[in-house]
């Protein structure tokens, strides 16, 4: 746990990259992800379709009523139910300063 | 399954008719059931997985001289044991069943599609790789390197159009290069021709491909060379096949690989396991690190294999403590890494790409999930499904009644109305069987259809984006809406659309809510009794008490059945022109797995009921139910025999108590009170499902959990229906 918050903090002064969940990315955004906070079987599901830390995705769209996300990864689109993209922790490269 | 019945077709030609088995595997979407289709047409069979509740799609074909026995796999994207359908899969490709696999990969979706690629390739069972949507990769002027990919992977890489048919069945000549020589084969003249020809749309791809096939029958090659070998299927392909080395693609960094061989090592001395167990050791050592639920077993279950699962796990604790990851995750980024490399050999785009076009698929897209739009499409659909099959439904099934009179009277002057016989063969028999079909079967091939169509051109993970959140106030998965609204038109196949969740947890509940979603037939009664006597706001209201209950129901199930609902994580593809082929012939054969498999029973008891009738033995059992009726319900006596007609056909309820009505030569206002309607439709709607759904619900899951869920809903109905009744009398004596 100790390791995350270090890497985060670590990133931030160095790179002026910003840290945030999947749930607060604009649409049409391309992050980094950081590493994904949710449960084991979760984890590999995603893992299994390409999202894992360091890979680059993009969000597309939102689901109305804070429903669920859209992202696109290794090429192809996935959906994401809303609890898990808040568990998401991605990075942007310091071109969204929000 | 493997015959080895040989044919002869004349004195001069050689017997060598022999069986391949072929395992289709590949992610959802890639066009795999395009290729079993073309390759199996009508002699598919859905069956299940022995013992479990899993699909399987299996066909048969011959080809240049050969039986071809082919399994369509569900499409998957790993071979852990997170779902049965990833345990079933994997148990089946290893076993002796499979002689050859044939890997199919959507060309515009390469990196993804080769993860599960990786994961076969540990199997060690011999494989051809099929790229199909080649004619995409060309339209994206994208170029991809078969001579690359057949170098890295040292197995045989085809090009495949499905949808045109090209490049089909080549894979099956390919499957014979494979058996006959026990080793992949080099490029050969014919597959460069191949890769030529799928350039462009050919305008009668039937005919082009015939004239291959013909090219092939003619063709001496296979006949004279494979003439003399006779080959005994069950597994000896496979054992007598040199899987090709793959360490340069499949290893992984050094800290991972390191461990792994150091658990082969453990895995090749340990004698139990190499005899004993199919699968590769390779396989064992990274499932035993991914802490993989069934391998764990295989080693848990004595002392030697205690030791080298504790190694494995040590092992595990060690790389996830270097990585700072999940031994998921880390293997995942490996392989995906891996993939990256062979990507950047392959892949070549010709053209820099420019501004991305926005084509009529992306514009659906927007549309259908636009906050508003998106909406009211949906809504537009269900009443779309509602009506289609109302009145296709009833157009025919009205049809099918007045054939079913028209004979009737011929009987009935022949052999005379009261006859017994006469009724429980005629009236029973085969009164019951037109009722199957045209009470049952004319809303059900319709279904069929729109599932098919509904899920071929994509339109079903757009409402499940749309209906996420909904759903999980429900306490379940995005996905159970999808059998919902199908659930509107009738819930036979709507339950049997269930088959897309990924759990069992997820399939009980999506089974029992659909169930209690009022289908035509349901609609039928309710129209008929409440909309036509009380006026259309009671409907309304009947409506939003079923949704209640549905939404209590789901509650109910979310906090008794074990496990967590599982978060949404679907993949969507994109829109495309449904291929009609691949829907006739999957409404086709799912027709048929309907017909053998519930109509029988239906058939069965519409004769059992006939005999009760005849018989008079229904007055009792209206006098045995009287206290849950009458006391109970309040309602009168006589619906008691109604309501156990309506578990065959929910609208025989209302069919029945007219029949009854014009027999007394009372209106239907005279026969029931509009409490006794309201009350009378509300249990129409929500108890017991109808008897094909029942066994619908029981293949999905089990017998026991079908029979939990029809006691549930009756009880429920009859709880709903004792306040309606109890109320009503309290109200009325104030």
């Amino acid at each position: 746990m100790s390791k995350k918050s270090n890497n985060s903090k670590t990133n931030k002064n160095i790179n002026v990259s910003l840290t945030k969940c999947l749930t607060e990315c604009e649409n049409g955004e391309e992050v980094v992800v950081l590493r994904v906070n949710a449960g084991r079987n979760a984890k590999t599901r995603l893992a299994n379709l390409g999202l894992v830390p360091g890979v680059k995705i993009k969000k597309t769209k939102n689901a109305p009523f804070k429903g669920p996300l859209e992202i696109i990864v290794k090429g192809s689109s996935l959906v994401i139910g809303r609890g898990l993209a808040s568990k998401i922790i991605v990075e942007c490269n310091g071109a969204c300063l929000t | 399954m493997s015959c080895h019945s040989p044919k002869n077709k004349s004195k001069n030609e050689l017997n060598f008719k022999d069986t391949i088995n072929i395992a289709l595997a590949g992610n959802p979407n890639v066009g795999k059931s395009v290729i079993f289709n073309q390759l199996t047409g009508l002699s598919q069979t859905i069956g299940n997985w022995p013992g479990k509740t899993v699909e399987r799609m299996e066909g048969r074909l011959e080809f240049l001289g050969y039986h071809f026995n082919i399994v369509d796999l569900p499409g998957i994207y790993s071979l852990s044991t997170y779902s049965l359908e990833e345990i079933v899969s994997r148990e089946f490709v290893i076993s002796e069943e499979v002689d050859i696999i044939i890997n199919v990969i959507d060309a515009t979706n390469l990196e993804r599609n080769l993860f599960f690629t990786f994961q076969l390739l540990e199997l060690k069972v011999p494989m051809i790789l099929a790229i199909n949507q080649m004619d995409i990769l060309r339209r994206r002027n994208i170029d991809l390197d078969f001579k690359e990919l057949e170098r890295i992977f040292k197995l045989p890489v085809l090009p495949v159009v499905a949808v045109h048919g090209t490049g089909v069945h080549q894979l099956l000549e390919e499957a014979i290069e494979l058996v006959v020589h026990n080793r992949p084969h080099r490029h050969s003249r014919e597959k460069r021709l191949i890769e030529s020809k799928y350039h462009g749309r050919p305008r009668h791809h039937s005919r082009r491909k015939r004239s291959i096939e013909s090219k092939h029958r003619g063709h001496h090659y296979y006949r004279v060379e494979h003439a003399l070998k006779r080959i005994e299927s069950k597994g000896t392909i496979k054992k007598s096949f040199t899987f090709p080395e793959l360490n340069q693609i499949t290893s992984f960094g050094k800290e991972v690989e390191l461990k792994i061989l150091s658990l082969i090592e453990k895995i090749n001395n340990y004698e139990q396991i190499v005899s004993s167990c199919n699968y590769p050791s390779r396989f064992l050592a990274i499932k035993l690190l991914e802490r993989d639920l069934e391998v764990i077993k295989i080693f848990t279950d004595n002392e030697e294999g205690k030791v080298i699962f504790e190694l494995s796990q040590k092992y595990r604790e060690e790389l996830e403590s270097i990585h700072g990851e999940d031994i998921n995750t880390i293997i995942s980024s490996e392989i995906y890494s891996n993939i990256k490399k062979i990507i950047d050999l392959v892949l070549r785009t010709k053209i820099k790409k420019s501004r991305e076009r926005r084509t009529l698929a992306d514009f659906f897209d927007h549309l259908t999930t636009h906050s508003i739009f998106g909406y009211l499409i949906l809504i537009a659909i269900m009443f779309g499904i509602y009506f289609f099959t109302f009145s296709l439904g009833d157009f025919f099934a009205e049809i099918m009644d007045n054939i079913f009179v028209i004979l009737s009277d011929v009987v009935y002057i022949n052999y005379g109305a009261d006859n017994n016989l006469v009724k429980i063969f005629w009236d029973g028999g085969v009164g019951g069987l037109v009722g199957a079909i045209g009470g049952v079967l004319v809303y059900v091939v319709p279904f069929f259809l729109i599932i098919e169509i509904l899920q071929d051109s994509g339109y079903l993970p757009r409402a499940a984006f749309l209906m996420d959140r909904v759903m999980h106030s429900l306490g379940v998965h995005g996905k159970t809406i999808i059998p919902m609204i199908l659930g509107f038109g009738c819930n036979v196949p709507a339950c049997a659309g269930c088959r897309i969740m990924e759990t069992e947890r997820e399939k009980k509940v999506s089974v029992a809510l659909t169930s209690l979603v009022p289908c035509a037939a349901t609609m039928t009664v309710v129209l008929g009794l409440v909309g036509r006597y009380l006026g259309f706001y009671w409907v309304l209201i009947l409506f939003l008490i079923n949704f209640s209950v549905i939404f209590i129901v789901g509650r109910i199930l979310n906090k008794t059945l074990p496990g967590q609902c599982t978060e949404l994580i679907m993949e969507m593809h994109e829109y495309r022109v449904p291929n009609y082929s691949v829907i006739f012939k999957q409404t086709w054969v799912r027709t048929k797995e309907f017909v053998f498999k519930a109509m029988p029973i239906m058939l069965l008891l519409g004769i059992i009921l006939e005999i009760l009738l005849i018989f008079n033995a229904l007055e009792p059992i209206n006098v045995i139910l009287s206290p849950i009726t009458v006391l109970w319900l309040g309602l009168p006596a006589i619906t008691g025999v109604f309501l156990i007609y309506g578990i065959l056909r929910k609208e025989l309820t209302l069919v029945l108590l007219s029949i009854l009505a014009s027999s007394l030569n009372v209106t239907l206002l005279e026969l029931l009170t509009p409490i006794q309607m309201i009350i009378f439709s509300l249990v129409t709607m929500l108890y017991i499902p109808c008897f094909a759904t029942v066994i619908l619900i029981a293949k999905q899951t089990n017998w026991k959990y079908a029979i939990q869920i029809s006691l549930l809903e009756i009880v429920l109905a009859l709880f709903v229906g004792g306040i309606i009744n109890f109320g009503s009398l309290i109200f009325i004596s104030f």
